[in-house]
């Protein structure tokens, strides 16, 4: 997303001006940046996971300063609020030790670097070659909000939001038959 | 199964609310009193009179917290020629209030009605060497003693009381039979020498009289 | 410069009312539970029905040895009582009082979201004192919060919708100015729902599990002292004024009254967070504690449906309407 303003720039009214809203967005950008490049570094799990909290609300943040406030609110509800939580709640249910814990590490390094360095290649690519120069006029009347988002998504974008909510219905389905098997074999042992 | 679902639940917040409407059972103990039963048993006073350091209470304490030393002093013959008395004197009465555990068999036992309950309880101290109260400590709690609560009406009386009524009625009896049989002689002297007596018709009826009532103080005093 | 006045103001005023309304919903509940059980509660300090026992309390506190486990991980032992309240200092800000602009911290255009998304944070707050507090205790009851709010954020999220699909908006202001008071009876298995959900998620007895002092303590709290300590049981009660609040403004008109003029709108509010406060402390006093089975039955089998049941009525009765 750093991309898409400094890309922008050029364009519009210009680099050597920026705007408090455009420092604040490079500034957050780069701490979100930060916060998830700790988040795989660090060897210690938990920090891992609050590292996660802090890249996922630089990002809710970048969305506020886009006037996207429902995306944002819905971000940290979703991410921060449940995802970070069943994280967390995973990690101590297994083993969440204090300090460091080099077993976590696998020989897998290179390849999820590989993989990590394709994905964000892939996204970036995708994200400046939709955008371009377009140039977000912020301070007009606000285009990221419920009614604009709301309209989008139902009259633009109505198919992939159905087909995503059949995705989790699946994934919903597939979590009750197995943990509805897991119990039959339990009393099958029995 | 309650009649409809939930109302288990509505009587448990009923029963709470009726609750705060009420009077709190809270005791305001330092800025108000409480109010003690009759023979609440507080603290143990010593009516150090009574004493004959005869140490039943001592030996019967069960946790030894009585401490009790005397000496014998000898008492010169009440009547000229008579023997002399040797007589206890009691030097130290305690007890540790720290080891007391308020079972009431010294005050059962004492023979002659020399120790007693206080209600009163706040003689607690910062040291617990303080707990013992000596004598002098043990007489003033006898002054916050009651009175012993009146009888039942229609209680049997007390043991003393009865036995000194029964005591004093023999008495009686004993000197009327005196009488009489005083009378019968000087009767019979009369009849002897031929003149009746003068007051015998008189006084005996009054005398019969006193046998019929027993239990009117004057028969056992007179 | 008169923006940022204004500003700086409003946000001295939302701060004054996140000190003192947490405090004395906490002396209320000193009293009406030492009256619900007959007695009288704290009587001397301050002089008058031991009114300052709380300001003595925080005294107290501060003058305690703020003590660290050696194994504790020190840093986020030391956040966690931050995280944890801040994020109900910040859902204050966007909760009306009154009618109108000038009644309200902020105006935030998603309100809903806006504070339920905060009031989610702060859990984290009880999650990193039970990780990094190096305790058992504290990680079971850690895991019990993660688990209960897992189970409540849901039907609490959709008795939210429910009403913001009535008013057709989601900012709390906008959701007042729909207010219609027929809203009550159309509503009430949503406020229902959204209460009881919101007690969950605070650990408010009969929902203390993660608390539970006869099991674990104080769970993720066993380990704090002092200042950090009454930083948590500050949460605590900030956030029953928080969820007062919003229940309030969600479900029960906010600022609409039977009667009364419009400058007392606030009024309204405030005597329906104190209502709803008491309601709170009477639950606290009536009821046991669930066993954890029951808690995520309770949130599973019963809230959820309930919370999708009242969204298909809002639908229906919307188009209706419409």
């Amino acid at each position: 997303m750093t991309s898409v303003l400094s890309l922008a720039g050029p364009a519009g009214p210009g680099f050597l001006s920026p705007t408090g809203t455009e420092i604040a967005f490079l500034l957050v950008g780069v701490v979100t940046l930060a916060a998830a490049v700790v988040t795989v570094t660090t060897r210690q799990l938990v920090h891992a996971a609050l590292w996660l909290v802090v890249a996922l609300g630089g990002i809710a943040v970048e969305y506020l300063l886009l006037t996207a406030e429902f995306i944002a609110w819905v971000q940290v509800l979703i991410y921060v609020g449940s995802v970070v939580v069943l994280l967390l709640f995973g990690l101590m249910l297994t083993k969440a030790p204090i300090g460091r814990s080099p077993d976590a590490d696998s020989g897998n390094r290179p390849a999820a670097l590989v993989v990590a360095a394709a994905a964000a290649a892939a996204l970036v690519w995708v994200v400046v070659d939709a955008f371009r120069t377009t140039w977000i006029d912020l301070d007009g009347p606000a285009q990221g909000t419920t009614r604009v988002s709301g309209e989008m998504l139902f009259r633009n974008w109505v198919l992939p939001f159905e087909a995503l909510s059949v995705l989790l219905l699946a994934a919903l389905v597939g979590a009750i038959v197995l943990s509805r098997k897991g119990d039959e074999d339990a009393e099958g042992k029995r | 199964m309650p009649p409809f679902p939930g109302s288990g639940l509505a009587k448990g917040l009923a029963v709470t609310l009726r609750t705060m409407t009420r009077k709190s059972h809270t005791a305001q103990y330092p800025d108000v009193q409480p109010e003690l039963p009759p023979r609440s048993r507080g603290v143990i006073g010593l009516f150090e009179e009574n004493c004959t350091v005869c140490m039943l209470c001592a030996r019967e304490c069960p946790d030894w917290c009585i401490y009790i030393d005397s000496h014998k002093e000898t008492v010169p013959p009440a009547a000229p020629g008579g023997r002399e008395r040797s007589r206890n004197v009691l030097d130290r009465f305690a007890i540790d209030f720290s080891l007391c555990m308020y079972c009431g068999i010294c005050i059962e036992v004492c023979p002659f009605d020399a120790l007693f309950w206080s209600p009163e309880f706040e003689y607690a101290e910062t040291d617990i060497r303080d707990l013992t109260h000596e004598r002098d400590k043990l007489r003033e709690w006898m002054w916050t003693v009651p009175e012993p609560p009146a009888l039942d009406p229609g209680a049997e009386e007390p043991k003393e009381l009865a036995a000194a009524r029964k005591t004093a009625d023999k008495l009686a009896a004993q000197r009327a039979a005196e009488q009489e049989a005083e009378r019968a002689t000087e009767q019979a002297a009369a009849q002897a020498s031929g003149e009746p007596p003068a007051q015998a018709p008189d006084e005996a009826p009054g005398r019969n009289g006193a046998d019929g009532t027993p239990g009117t103080a004057e028969g056992g005093t007179a | 410069m008169n923006d940022a006045l204004d500003v700086a103001l409003r946000l001295v005023v939302v701060f004054a009312v996140f000190l003192v309304l947490p405090l004395v919903v906490g002396q209320t509940e000193h009293k009406v539970m030492a009256h619900m059980q007959g007695r009288l509660g704290p009587m001397y300090a301050g002089g008058f029905h031991g009114w300052a026992q709380l300001v003595a309390d925080g005294v107290k506190f501060a003058q305690k040895e703020d003590v660290v486990p050696a194994n504790a991980d020190r840093r986020i032992f030391q956040l966690a009582p931050a995280v944890a309240l801040l994020p109900y200092l910040l859902v204050l800000v966007a909760i009306p009082i009154g009618p109108g602009e000038g009644a309200v911290g902020v105006v935030v255009n998603a309100g809903i979201f806006f504070v339920l998304a905060v009031m989610g944070v702060g859990v984290l707050g009880s999650l990193m004192a039970g990780w990094a507090s190096a305790n058992k205790f504290s990680l079971l009851g850690g895991l019990r919060t993660a688990a209960q709010l897992l189970a409540y954020e849901l039907p609490m999220l959709l008795a939210a919708a429910s009403v913001a699909m009535a008013a057709g908006t989601v900012s709390l202001p906008g959701i007042l100015d729909a207010f219609e008071w027929w809203w009550l009876p159309w509503q009430i298995v949503g406020a229902l729902v959204f209460f009881v959900a919101g007690l969950a998620e605070l650990q408010r007895p009969p929902f203390d599990m993660p608390v539970a002092d006869s099991e674990i303590i104080f769970g993720a709290y066993t380990e704090y002292t002092g200042l950090r300590f009454a930083l948590f049981l500050l949460a605590e009660y900030a956030g029953i004024v928080v969820l007062c609040g919003l229940t309030t403004v969600l479900f029960l008109g906010g600022w609409h009254g039977p009667f009364g003029a419009d400058g007392l709108g606030w009024v309204w509010t405030l005597l329906k967070t104190a209502v709803l406060a008491f309601v709170v402390i009477w639950l606290r006093v009536s009821y046991p504690r669930l066993r954890e089975d029951q808690l995520q039955k309770l949130a599973w089998t019963t809230l959820v449906p309930l919370a999708l049941a009242q969204i298909a009525l809002t639908g229906v009765v919307k188009v209706v309407i419409q």
